[in-house]
């Protein structure tokens, strides 16, 4: 569904990643895992057009993406959730949601399954955005990529600033939507979270992958174990 | 009272409709449109145009408005390109001087080809009461259109999905393009729509006295106080403020006098500012 080949993508002419290839195959969860500054938000930003790539290939659902800009791409059905959100802070709830249909209507079957999802947000549903706590921000960024009906979600630190109780609960949420049959790929530093909820994944270190295999093998690797789960 | 409080609020319509355009450009692209008051003026003298060779009052209008919208939808594909392609303080920079630039040049081709032009509708017809007050026709015609077109407006960027997504780039570009919206695209139909908004305001004020080809950088001044008083990127704000600003217009200039109401506005403006930085309704940073 996803293939991303040697891509090396940057700010201002300096690549922060280089030469990352990767491939989500439909119905697939992948965890990208590394820490703070591996180039994890970079590469999420340049697969979805937010940043142009200086070389490599982008390619989803069969079709080169490479070049195109974000609100093309996101139109195609790759949404992303950017780890700050960026949700329309004087708007309400209702209104961010629906406008993850733009340019059409959202669907109401759609709308129904986000609020059965987050039922905290059914409440809300009148309530500015700006005005919300980070969980329930986070639950209106995922429920406004849902609303577009997208056959790839990208995520970017979806526990970004969440209590370990409330990101714990993000993940239930995710496993819900794996088990709906959406395909995923997560970027994360909570990496027993992501390796948990994920068939495969990717160490990106100092913007390269340093290792790719099975999540299961990942949790079971002594580095990996060393660097990224607190086991000695 | 009541007589010169209404006229303030008629006016103040106005004032909101040019302030909203400025508003809206700037809290989509950063651009501080220095030739807003100009493209006014270009409408009106458009209008004045058509209607020079013969044609009725309101196609002349709708001519004239189409005309200076079209203008807008040019600048913003091509002289504002530049601008947009910049970030931070070099984009606001650029685009002031850029836009004064073409204030200048519409200033000078006015003076140049139509120095005396100016546009003056006149409506007969016998003054109406309304609440005890005697409107004259042209003044009650302005305000309705300045009424409908401000409510027109509201609804537009409330109850439309297009509203909607002018509002979230105003909000978060990048959110906005997340959701499929091309910022770029949204920035050329609001461009052209300030410039037809601009326009219109001219129109309307030439129903109760006459727009002259040299007006403006009058509107220009009067749009950056609006827009600046009710919070830059606020739709509600700049019109907010534009009654408010009518209202103190109106009651200064029958009380004081006409020659320093500028100054009054000048005045409200700045302890707006002193009291609330980011305007009556702008968002806080």
């Amino acid at each position: 569904m996803l293939e991303v080949e040697e891509l090396s993508v940057g700010y201002l002419g300096d690549d922060v990643v280089h030469g990352v290839t990767l491939t989500v195959a439909p119905g697939e969860a992948v965890a990208v895992i590394g820490s703070n500054g591996a180039g994890k938000t970079t590469l999420f930003r340049g697969i979805c057009g937010l940043l142009t790539a200086s070389h490599g290939r982008v390619t989803f659902d069969g079709e080169d993406v490479s070049g195109q800009p974000a609100h093309k791409i996101s139109r195609r059905g790759l949404a992303f959730v950017p780890a700050e959100r960026h949700l329309f802070p004087g708007m309400t709830v209702k209104e961010n949601l629906a406008l993850g249909a733009y340019p059409g209507r959202p669907d109401p079957a759609t709308m129904d399954f986000v609020l059965s999802l987050f039922p905290q947000l059914a409440d809300r549903l009148s309530q500015h955005a700006g005005t919300m706590s980070g969980g329930e921000q986070q639950m209106v960024a995922v429920g406004r990529a849902l609303v577009s009906r997208p056959r790839l979600l990208l995520l970017d630190e979806p526990t970004t600033g969440l209590a370990p109780k409330l990101a714990k609960a993000a993940y239930e949420a995710l496993a819900t939507l794996r088990s709906e049959g959406l395909t995923l790929l997560l970027a994360e530093q909570q990496v027993p979270l992501a390796l948990d909820l994920t068939d495969r994944g990717y160490v990106l270190e100092n913007g390269r992958v340093q290792l790719e295999s099975s999540s299961e093998e990942l949790r079971r690797n002594p580095e990996v174990r060393r660097a990224y789960l607190g086991i000695t | 009272m009541t007589a010169v409080v209404l006229d303030g609020i008629v006016l103040g319509l106005q004032f909101g409709l040019l302030g909203v355009g400025l508003t809206l450009v700037y809290g989509l692209g950063g651009v501080l449109n220095l030739a807003h008051g100009q493209l006014a003026v270009l409408g009106a003298i458009a209008v004045w145009l058509a209607i020079g060779t013969g044609l009725p009052v309101l196609p002349a209008v709708v001519v004239g408005l189409a005309a200076i919208g079209l203008l807008g939808f040019l600048l913003d594909t091509t002289l504002m390109r530049p601008v947009y392609a910049r970030r931070g303080d070099e984009r606001v920079l650029l685009g002031l001087l850029l836009t004064l630039g073409v204030a200048f040049i519409i200033d000078g081709l006015l003076n140049w080809r139509y120095p005396i032009a100016s546009l003056n509708i006149s409506i007969g017809g016998d003054p109406i009461s309304i609440l005890g007050v005697r409107m004259r026709t042209g003044s009650l015609l302005a305000s309705t259109i300045a009424i409908a077109a401000a409510g027109l407006l509201l609804l537009f960027f409330r109850g439309t999905t297009l509203g909607r997504g002018v509002r979230s780039v105003i909000q978060d570009e990048e959110g906005a393009r997340l959701v499929g919206i091309n910022p770029a695209s949204v920035r050329n139909l609001i461009f052209a729509l300030s410039a037809v908004l601009a326009g219109l305001v001219a129109v309307t004020r030439s129903m109760t006295s006459p727009v002259s080809a040299s007006a403006g950088i009058d509107f220009t001044i009067l749009a950056l106080i609006v827009a600046v008083v009710g919070g830059l990127g606020s739709i509600l704000g700049a019109f907010v403020a534009g009654i408010l600003l009518g209202i103190v217009n109106t009651v200064s200039s029958f009380y004081i006098g006409q020659y320093i109401t500028t100054i009054v506005l000048l005045a409200a403006a700045a302890l707006t500012i002193l009291l609330r930085p980011s305007g009556l309704l702008g968002r806080r940073k």
